[in-house]
């Protein structure tokens, strides 16, 4: 899977990070019980610092996506059964606030939401039908 | 025989001068990151050809002149020495002289043309990349080492039948002309001063293989084959070139062992063998690895270019980036690798061994 990030943007590179692999995830790029490459060799790939990675990957394990294991690396954990009170669950509803927010102030209508929403998932999904 | 072995590291260093701007990857042009849309400029190609074309010229006249007061002005070994050693300087400064030029000009007219300037800079990477690396793990290095142990074990059993003189230097003629005086450290320091350049492969091995496999936005199936081909390639020349200093040494250290093992004939012929085959694999080296992924096309995506890395090539030639983990980065003028100055565990690396070599010698 390629990942690519802009070191100049606003986005901190780690923010760009989490949030390639996590689309990589959902588009099916990476497969499930896979394991991401070390600290080392990724910062190295990317000429980043160690602890750019190293704070994706923290981030990456403490929302639950993956699971770092010392000596091993970093496994992609299946999905978990969210509840409503799981704290993934609470993650990211507290995520989609602000943007659902905007988006209402902006002047969208809740069906051009839903209908964004689902073009969306039908994006990251279409990868993942192919294969 | 002087003269041969001269001429030929000469000829071969003017061969390698010549063809750089040719070998190199097209975005990096004298030093300078050149976004790929620019990359087929007229302008750029004339300051190759003109580097090459002078490199070129300067080392053939040196060539020559050397040829014919070699063979007909009958200087002596230390003559040729010399004159030899001086023409191998010229060459080099020529070209670093010619490189300061064509980099100065580079970077003028990337500013001038203002290339690159409006358009976003990304860094990409592939997750599967480091699966296809083909680096020789670690163990094959230990191969050579073994036989090097051997080697010690062996002069240890013999030392009773070992002479009073050691040699610690060979003439050109391939017979020893500097002694040392027996004992038990100074007849094993030809294969311990071995061991240490063996284990200074095997580290160079791994931290290549640690440091980081650069991708291109633009051209990114060239550039992965052109780094999968560069690590692959070095981690073989460099086992090559342990096992080759290897057998010379072990061959070295047979024949003070057993005084007239090997006829003049073998002692003149195997380290000319040896150079050979050192610079024969090193220009095979540059020309496959120099020549990989350059007929490949770039993925051309508009609005992105990769990361001008030019702050972190001082001069284009010496790479500071503290950011990066990488020890060794890929040459941006020459094939092969050159050191990440920012990190202090590659000073370690290259100068551990040359201290350990010259501690060994002052101890003998």
């Amino acid at each position: 899977m390629i990942i690519q990030i802009e070191p100049q943007s606003d986005i901190p590179i780690y923010t760009q990070l989490t949030n390639r692999i996590i689309e990589g995830i959902a588009r099916g790029e990476i497969k499930r019980g896979d394991s991401l490459p070390s600290v080392r060799s990724l910062a190295g790939d990317l000429g980043v610092n160690m602890h750019t990675v190293n704070k994706s990957y923290h981030e990456l394990e403490k929302r639950g996506i993956i699971r770092i294991v010392p000596k091993s690396g970093a496994m992609i954990q299946p999905p978990m059964v969210t509840t409503q009170e799981s704290p993934q669950y609470l993650h990211i509803n507290d995520e989609l606030k602000p943007v659902i927010a905007e988006a209402l102030v902006l002047g969208m209508k809740a069906e051009q939401i839903e209908e964004l929403v689902s073009l969306v998932i039908q994006d990251l999904k279409r990868m993942s039908n192919i294969e | 025989m002087v003269f041969t072995i001269l001429f030929l590291v000469t000829l071969f260093l003017a061969i390698m001068e010549t063809a750089i701007p040719y070998l190199i990857k097209r975005t990096v042009v004298f030093g300078v990151t050149i976004p790929e849309q620019h990359t087929r400029e007229a302008k750029l190609a004339g300051y190759k050809k003109g580097y090459s074309l002078i490199v070129l010229c300067f080392s053939l006249v040196a060539l020559l002149v050397f040829a014919v007061w070699g063979i007909q002005g009958n200087p002596s070994e230390d003559q040729l020495f010399l004159v030899g050693t001086a023409i191998l300087f010229a060459i080099m400064l020529v070209s670093l002289a010619c490189y300061i030029y064509f980099h100065a000009k580079t970077t003028q007219l990337k500013r001038q043309e203002k290339w690159g300037e409006d358009v976003k800079q990304v860094q990409v990477t592939d997750l599967s990349v480091r699966s296809q690396d083909e680096m020789l793990p670690w163990y094959m290095y230990l191969f050579p080492m073994l036989v090097t142990l051997g080697v010690i074990v062996y002069t240890a059993i013999q030392y009773p039948a070992l002479p009073e003189q050691i040699p610690t230097h060979w003439g050109p003629s391939g017979q020893p002309d500097a002694f040392t005086t027996k004992s038990p450290i100074s007849v094993i320091s030809l294969p311990l001063i071995l061991l240490v350049m063996q284990g200074m492969f095997l580290m160079i091995n791994e931290t290549t293989k640690r440091s980081g496999i650069k991708l291109s936005a633009t051209s990114t199936e060239a550039s992965r084959i052109r780094q999968l081909t560069l690590r692959k390639y070095s981690s073989w020349f460099m086992l090559l070139i342990s096992l080759l200093m290897t057998m010379l040494f072990s061959f070295l250290q047979l024949s003070t062992i057993h005084e007239g093992l090997f006829g003049e004939g073998m002692m003149l012929l195997f380290p000319l063998v040896f150079l050979l085959v050192i610079l024969g694999g090193t220009l095979v080296f540059a020309f496959k690895v120099g020549r990989t992924g350059k007929d490949m096309g770039a993925n051309l995506v508009e609005g992105i270019r990769d990361i001008d890395e030019d702050q972190y090539w001082k001069g284009g030639l010496f790479y500071f980036n503290k950011n990066d983990p990488s020890i060794f980065v890929e040459k941006r003028f020459g094939v092969g690798w050159t050191l990440n100055f920012a990190n202090p565990k590659g000073y370690l690396l290259v100068l551990g061994p040359i201290i350990a070599i010259l501690v060994l010698s002052f101890l003998i």
